[in-house]
C-alpha cells in the first residue's frame, strides 16, 4: 500500500458496537478511518473530506445504504464496499448493480474485509476513471453480464461461478486469442481473495473449464498453450446490455 | 355383483345428474306401468263387455239391456273390438290344454249378473285368430270377397280373440261368443319414449345449468387453494361468482388468504430483524476477538462465532423456505454443484467428484447451495469423505451425496428429517450443528418439488457401509 498517505475510509454504520471496534481494528491496519453514523453524517463528512473508499451498511433507519451507496459511485466515483445482514442473493446483486464494488455479509472475517478493502482500492488506482460496464461479452453462445457477474449458457440458463473464475473469465475475454501467462493472469485476477495467494492459477483454470467447458479434459474454448500459458480460443463480441 | 363394475361419477355435478336422471326414470317407469295398466284394463274390460253385449243382443234381442254396463266402451287407444255370430255347440269352447282366464270369467259373470243373465258356467280364453276355427274361416271369407292384401290378412290371423262359452243350465249347450281386437302391444311405448326424452333433456339441461352455476367456481376455488397451499402467494385471488353461499364462501376464503399471507410476511420481516440484531453484535465480537493475541484461543473464538452464524442462518432458512423471496432462475446445476464442492476443496476437505452431466433447471441458486453444503458437510462431519454425483433419472435431476460414515439405523431415518434431530446423541454443539441441517435440505428439496431421500449403503457382507443422500430436483 501507499506508505506515506494512508487510505481514508468512511466508515457508515449506525451500530456503534460494530462501529467502534472495526474502525479500532482498521486503524491498527494501517487506514485513516472516519466514523459515521448515519446517512446524513456521512454525507457531510464526504464533503469536509473525500475519501478513497466507503464502507457502508445496507441497513439503516433513515436513508438506507442503496440510496446512500448512489450518490458516493455516480457523484463522487468513489468506491464502496457493502456490510450487509442479509445474505439473499438479491441484495448482493442491487448493490453491485447500482455500483458498489463488493460486498462482505455480515459477520465477516475482519482480515477478509482489509483483503477486500486493499483489492477494491488496488483496482481503484489502476483503473482511473471506471468506464461504466453496461456492455456483455458473447462468446461462443456464451453471455457475461459484468454488471450481475452472470454467466449464461446458450439456452438462457444461469451458470454460477465464483468471483475468481469471473475475474478470471474477464481476463480472457479482454484478451481473446491471447496467451497469457501465469504471472498476468495472477496479476489480471488477484482480487478481494485473500486466499487466492496461496493457490495455482492452474487450478482456477481447470475450475472455470468444468463450468464452461463441454468436455472439460479435452477443452476447446480455453487451451493450454505449451510453454506459455491459457489463451481464450474464440472470438468475443461485445454487446449491449437490455437494461432490465 | 362385484363382477359388474358401473363406473361411478365421483364429482358433484355427476352424483348430481346421476341421481335426478335415476329419480327421472323411476317416476316415469312407474307412470309408464300405470297408463299401461289402465290401458289394459280398459281394453280387457271392453272386450268382455263386447262379449257380454253379443251374448245378451243376439239371444235376447235388443231390447234386452237393462241398464248401461259401467267401463270404458273402447280401449284407450286403438279401433273397438269386433265380435263374431254366437255359435251353439255341445262342448266347452275351452280346447285341451288351453288356459282359462279365471279373472276374466269373474268379470264377466259379475257383468251378465248386472244385466239380469244368469249362467251356470262361464268359460273364458284367449286365443290367436288364426288358431279359431270359426274365426280363421271368418277371416279368409272376408279375404276373398274384400280381396285383402297379405299384410292385412296376417294382422287379421295375429289378432287378440276373446273366446266366451257360457252355458245356462247344466248339460244344456255352450253359447260361444267370439270377440276380436287387434294386439295392445306397444301402443305406449313410442309417446312414453319420447315423453321420457324431452323431459330428460328439459330436466338435465336445467340441473346441469345450475349445477355449473355452483361446481365452476367450486372448481376454481379448489385450484386457487392449491396453488395456495403451494406458494402462500395472494396474487391472482378469485372474484367471487355464483351463487350466493358460493360468492359467500369465496370472500370468506379470500379474506382468510390475506391474513395467511399477513401473518407469513409479519413472520418474515420478525425474521429479518432478528438476523439483523443478532449478526450486527456478532460482526461485533468477530471484529473484537482480532485483538486476542493467543492464535489458538482467536481461532477457537472465530470458531464458536462461526458455528453460531451457521445454526442462525439455518434457523432462518428453515423459517423462510415456505416463502422463498428470490425468484426461480434457469441454472447449471452441475456448475453450481462444482461451485459448492470446491468450497469444500479450498478448505482441504476430501470431496470426490462422480460422473455428472450438464443439465439446466428452474431454481433458486442459493437455496439449492445451502441444500447441498449442509448435505455434503453431513457426509464429511459424520462419514469421513463425500462423494458427489450427478445424473439425470425419469425426468429428474438426482444428485447423490455418499459418506463412508457408520450410516443411521433404519428406523431414525424419518426422524433424521425433522429439525433438532442429529444422528448421535452424544453429540454436542461443539461437533457443529443444531441438526437443522437435513430438515432445511429437505425443505428445500420440496420447495423446488423435488424430494430428499436417506438410504444406508450396504457392501457384499450385509453391513453398512454408508450413507447416501439422494436429492431429487424435478427438471424443466
Amino acid at each position: 500500500m501507499n506508505d506515506i498517505s494512508p487510505a481514508r475510509i468512511l466508515l457508515v454504520d449506525d451500530e456503534a458496537a460494530l462501529r467502534e471496534p472495526l474502525a479500532d481494528y482498521l486503524s491498527r491496519q494501517g487506514f485513516a478511518v472516519t466514523p459515521a453514523t448515519s446517512a446524513a453524517e456521512a454525507r457531510s463528512k464526504l464533503r469536509d473530506d473525500r475519501p478513497d473508499l466507503v464502507l457502508l451498511d445496507i441497513m439503516m433507519p433513515g436513508e438506507d445504504g442503496l440510496s446512500l451507496c448512489r450518490h458516493f459511485v455516480e457523484a463522487q466515483d468513489i468506491p464502496v464496499i457493502f456490510l450487509t445482514a442479509r445474505g439473499e442473493a438479491t441484495d448482493r446483486i442491487v448493490g453491485l448493480e447500482i455500483g458498489a464494488d463488493d460486498y462482505v455479509v455480515k459477520p465477516f472475517e475482519p482480515r477478509e474485509l482489509v483483503a477486500r478493502i486493499r483489492s477494491v482500492l488496488r483496482r481503484a488506482a489502476r483503473i482511473p476513471a471506471q468506464a461504466p460496464e453496461n456492455e456483455a461479452f458473447a462468446f461462443e453462445g456464451w453471455l457475461l453480464d459484468p454488471l450481475k457477474r452472470r454467466l449464461s449458457d446458450a439456452e438462457g440458463a444461469t451458470v454460477p461461478i465464483s468471483s475468481v473464475e469471473f475475474r478470471l473469465l474477464m481476463a480472457f475475454l479482454e484478451h481473446p486469442r491471447q496467451v497469457l501467462n501465469r504471472d498476468r493472469l495472477l496479476d489480471m485476477v488477484q482480487g478481494r481473495e485473500a486466499h487466492l495467494f496461496d493457490r495455482a492459477v492452474d487450478n482456477q483454470v481447470s475450475r472455470l473449464r468444468r463450468k464452461i467447458e463441454v468436455d472439460s479434459r479435452n477443452p476447446q474454448l480455453i487451451q493450454t498453450v505449451w510453454g506459455g500459458g491459457y489463451m481464450l480460443a474464440t472470438d468475443v463480441r461485445r454487446v449491449p446490455l437490455d437494461a432490465d | 355383483m362385484s363382477s359388474l363394475k358401473m363406473p361411478r361419477p365421483h364429482s358433484l355435478m355427476g352424483q348430481m345428474l346421476l341421481a335426478v336422471a335415476v329419480a327421472l326414470m323411476l317416476v316415469q317407469g312407474l307412470g309408464a306401468f300405470l297408463v299401461y295398466r289402465a290401458q289394459r284394463e280398459g281394453y280387457e274390460a271392453s272386450m268382455l263387455n263386447a262379449s257380454a253385449f253379443r251374448l245378451i243382443m243376439e239371444t235376447r234381442g235388443p231390447r234386452a239391456l237393462s241398464r248401461r254396463h259401467d267401463g270404458p266402451r273402447v280401449p284407450l287407444s286403438g279401433p273397438p273390438p269386433k265380435g263374431y255370430h254366437l255359435e251353439y255347440s255341445t262342448r266347452s269352447p275351452a280346447g285341451p290344454g288351453e288356459t282359462r282366464d279365471r279373472e276374466a270369467e269373474v268379470g264377466l259373470a259379475k257383468i251378465l249378473a248386472d244385466q239380469e243373465f244368469p249362467v251356470r258356467d262361464i268359460v273364458v280364453v284367449h286365443r290367436d285368430v288364426g288358431r279359431d276355427r270359426v274365426a280363421r274361416r271368418n277371416a279368409l271369407d272376408r279375404a276373398a270377397n274384400y280381396g285383402l292384401a297379405r299384410e292385412e290378412i296376417d294382422r287379421i290371423m295375429r289378432a287378440n280373440l276373446l273366446v266366451v262359452g257360457v252355458r245356462t243350465e247344466e248339460n244344456g249347450s255352450w253359447i260361444i261368443s267370439r270377440v276380436r281386437a287387434p294386439r295392445p302391444e306397444n301402443v305406449l311405448l313410442t309417446p312414453v319414449l319420447v315423453q321420457t326424452i324431452i323431459i330428460y333433456i328439459v330436466v338435465m339441461a336445467a340441473v346441469a345449468l345450475i349445477l355449473r352455476r355452483i361446481t365452476r367456481p367450486l372448481a376454481a376455488l379448489t385450484r386457487r387453494l392449491e396453488r395456495f397451499a403451494a406458494t402462500q402467494d395472494v396474487e391472482g385471488q378469485l372474484a367471487p361468482s355464483g351463487p350466493e353461499d358460493m360468492q359467500r364462501l369465496i370472500i370468506a376464503h379470500n379474506a382468510m388468504e390475506s391474513r395467511i399471507a399477513a401473518l407469513l410476511d409479519e413472520k418474515n420481516v420478525m425474521l429479518g430483524a432478528i438476523g439483523h440484531d443478532l449478526k450486527t453484535p456478532l460482526a461485533a465480537l468477530r471484529v473484537r476477538i482480532e485483538s486476542v493475541t493467543d492464535d489458538v484461543e482467536r481461532g477457537r473464538m472465530a470458531a464458536t462465532i462461526e458455528d453460531i452464524v451457521h445454526t442462525l442462518d439455518d434457523i432462518l432458512s428453515l423459517a423462510r423456505v415456505g416463502r422463498p423471496s428470490d425468484p426461480l432462475e434457469r441454472t447449471e446445476l452441475s456448475a453450481l454443484m462444482f461451485s459448492v464442492i470446491e468450497e469444500y476443496e479450498d478448505m482441504g476437505e476430501p470431496v470426490e467428484v462422480g460422473d455428472t452431466a450438464r443439465m439446466a433447471l428452474e431454481l433458486r441458486p442459493t437455496w439449492i447451495r445451502r441444500a447441498l453444503r449442509n448435505l455434503i458437510g453431513n457426509a464429511l462431519r459424520y462419514g469421513e469423505r463425500a462423494r458427489v454425483s450427478l445424473s439425470r433419472a425419469e425426468g429428474r435431476a438426482v444428485i447423490l451425496i455418499e459418506d463412508d460414515g457408520p450410516g443411521i439405523p433404519d428406523d431414525a431415518i424419518a426422524d433424521m428429517m425433522n429439525p433438532f434431530t442429529r444422528g448421535d446423541p452424544s453429540r454436542n454443539s461443539a461437533t457443529g450443528g443444531a441438526g437443522l441441517g437435513l430438515a432445511l435440505a429437505r425443505a428445500i428439496a420440496d420447495q423446488h418439488g423435488g424430494a430428499l431421500v436417506l438410504s444406508n449403503r450396504l457392501s457384499a457382507s450385509g453391513t453398512v457401509e454408508g450413507l447416501t443422500a439422494r436429492l431429487e430436483l424435478p427438471l424443466g
